[in-house]
């Protein structure tokens, strides 16, 4: 390195202490310490809303007294999940422009096709050649609306754009990250969860529900022990019948619970020590967000992959 | 739920927004792309298998020129040995019939010669027995004279060995 590039680095550095010092005395922990500003710090009290807040001010007016209208209302995280989606589909229109496929590709398209292959690879480890082509779409999609509506989120725009009440405080921000809203995640959840019982039906035919409904060992028990065993075989496809349907609470919530907890974490972090503090929590945040899409994704490859296996209860009543 | 922001209006939105995302970049995105990283991949394998074709049809063909090479090579050797054997054969022919011409030259002559001399003896032979008959008639001639009778036949000898000496 240059000696001028040392001297930049210097500088680069001292101006990042500085900012660091400057956050800290200015930041809540700052104003607790020295008693700065006549509100008790120079920043607005973070103010955390689990419910996503209308874009449109007369819903906003109507969401005051008792929640949401149930009707249809432009809340920010769907605006932002609007955009993203806008996003995505932009990114992908451009990476496709070129159809030459003796060209080797370049930029754009390079980049969305390394991802897509790295995708199918993935879900090909996981569920074999055969059903590979045929899961791609939905695991993909999960996956990349994911990530980019976590990774959209970390964007300055998102916490700074919003409507301000007459104290010039923001109270009703513009965009959100959609994983903020539980609907979000509990969509795809849903979405996932019939997913995987189309697949499991459409692969297995009716016998598909012998893995929940198992009478088998029952009807064919010998005895008080074979009654025991088949009793408890009955309890257990009942378990996985329940468990079934506790994946989409798992998967809602997980996604939901770790996108509020970023968000806020970065909210808090922004409060107590503004600038330099919250960068780690940020190169964190995108480390969740994309941990999360891959979860998400994985957990509906996994369950799918599972449910076109042909089950223990189908074979024995095939063999015996 | 309602406190955790659960708006079934919402859900729906969340789930149409999906199901279009899903749609549109299955069409624009997915479908193309795969079907390009498959037609790479083909294109990838077919030039593969094509080089792998060349490669093994060259050393086919360099097989069969080195084959075609030994037999121009065989074939050249053998032509030129006919050849030689051919020169040797003109050669031996040759002077099969020049002996054969000298012998018969040879024969010829002596057969001449022979014939020259049976010719001669055969003249010889006539001019002797002119001789003998001239002799008798001097004998005749003369006659009586047992002295001059020897003298004669003496004499006639005498011609006829010496003519045959000079024969």
């Amino acid at each position: 390195m240059s000696a001028s590039g040392k001297k930049m680095v210097k500088v680069l550095a001292a101006g990042v202490v500085a900012l660091f010092v400057y956050g800290f005395v200015v930041g809540a922990i700052g104003s607790a310490i020295f008693g700065g500003g006549e509100k008790g710090g120079f920043l607005p009290k973070p103010e955390v809303h689990l419910p996503p807040q209308p874009v449109l001010a007369q819903d906003a007016e109507e969401a005051e007294h008792g929640g949401l209208p149930a009707k249809f209302v432009l809340t920010n995280t769907i605006l932002s999940s609007w955009i993203t989606t806008l996003v995505l589909i932009t990114v992908f229109f451009f990476a496709t422009r070129n159809k030459d496929a003796s060209k080797a590709p370049r930029g754009l398209q390079n980049l969305v096709e390394a991802v897509i292959v790295i995708i199918y690879d993935f879900i090909e480890s996981v569920a074999g050649k055969d059903l590979t082509r045929r899961l791609f779409p939905l695991i993909a999609t999960i996956f990349l609306f994911v990530v980019s509506n976590a990774w959209m989120g970390l964007l300055p725009i998102y916490p700074s754009l919003g409507f301000k009440n007459e104290h010039g405080e923001i109270v009703r921000h513009l965009l959100r990250p959609a994983g903020t809203d539980l609907n979000m995640p509990m969509a795809l959840a849903l979405v996932s969860f019939v997913f995987v019982e189309y697949w499991g039906l459409r692969t297995l035919g009716w016998s598909y529900f012998g893995k929940f409904f198992r009478f088998g060992a029952l009807l064919r028990a010998r005895g008080p022990g074979g009654l025991f065993q088949g009793f408890i075989d009955i309890f257990v496809g009942l378990l996985e019948l329940l468990s079934e349907f506790v994946r989409i609470v798992s998967f809602t919530f997980r996604l939901f619970g770790n996108m509020t907890a970023g968000e806020i974490l970065l909210l808090v972090t922004a409060f107590l020590i503004p600038f330099v503090f919250s960068l780690p929590f940020y190169g964190l945040e995108l480390l969740v967000g994309f941990i999360q899409a891959l979860i998400f994704a994985g957990l509906t490859l996994v369950f799918v992959t599972i449910a076109v296996m042909p089950h223990e209860g189908h074979e024995a009543e095939e063999h015996g | 739920m309602d406190k955790l922001g659960f708006h079934w209006p919402s859900l729906v939105v969340y789930l149409v927004n999906f199901s279009i995302l899903l749609g549109v970049l299955y069409a624009v995105g997915y479908k193309p792309i795969l079907r390009m990283l498959d037609q790479r991949s083909q294109r990838i394998r077919e030039s593969l298998e094509q080089a792998e074709r060349i490669q093994k049809e060259s050393a086919e063909r360099q097989a069969a020129m080195q084959i075609q090479l030994q037999e121009a090579r065989r074939e050249g050797q053998a032509l030129i040995e006919q050849a030689r054997q051919a020169a040797e054969q003109y050669r031996e022919d040759e002077r099969e019939k020049a002996r054969a011409q000298a012998s018969a030259f040879v024969e010829r002559a002596r057969a001449d010669i022979q014939r020259e001399r049976d010719n001669a003896i055969e003249e010889v032979r006539s001019q002797f027995a002119d001789l003998a008959i001239t002799a008798a008639e001097r004998v005749i001639r003369r006659s009586l004279d047992r002295d001059a009778h020897k003298e004669l036949i003496d004499q006639v000898l005498e011609e006829s060995s010496q003519f045959r000496r000079e024969s």
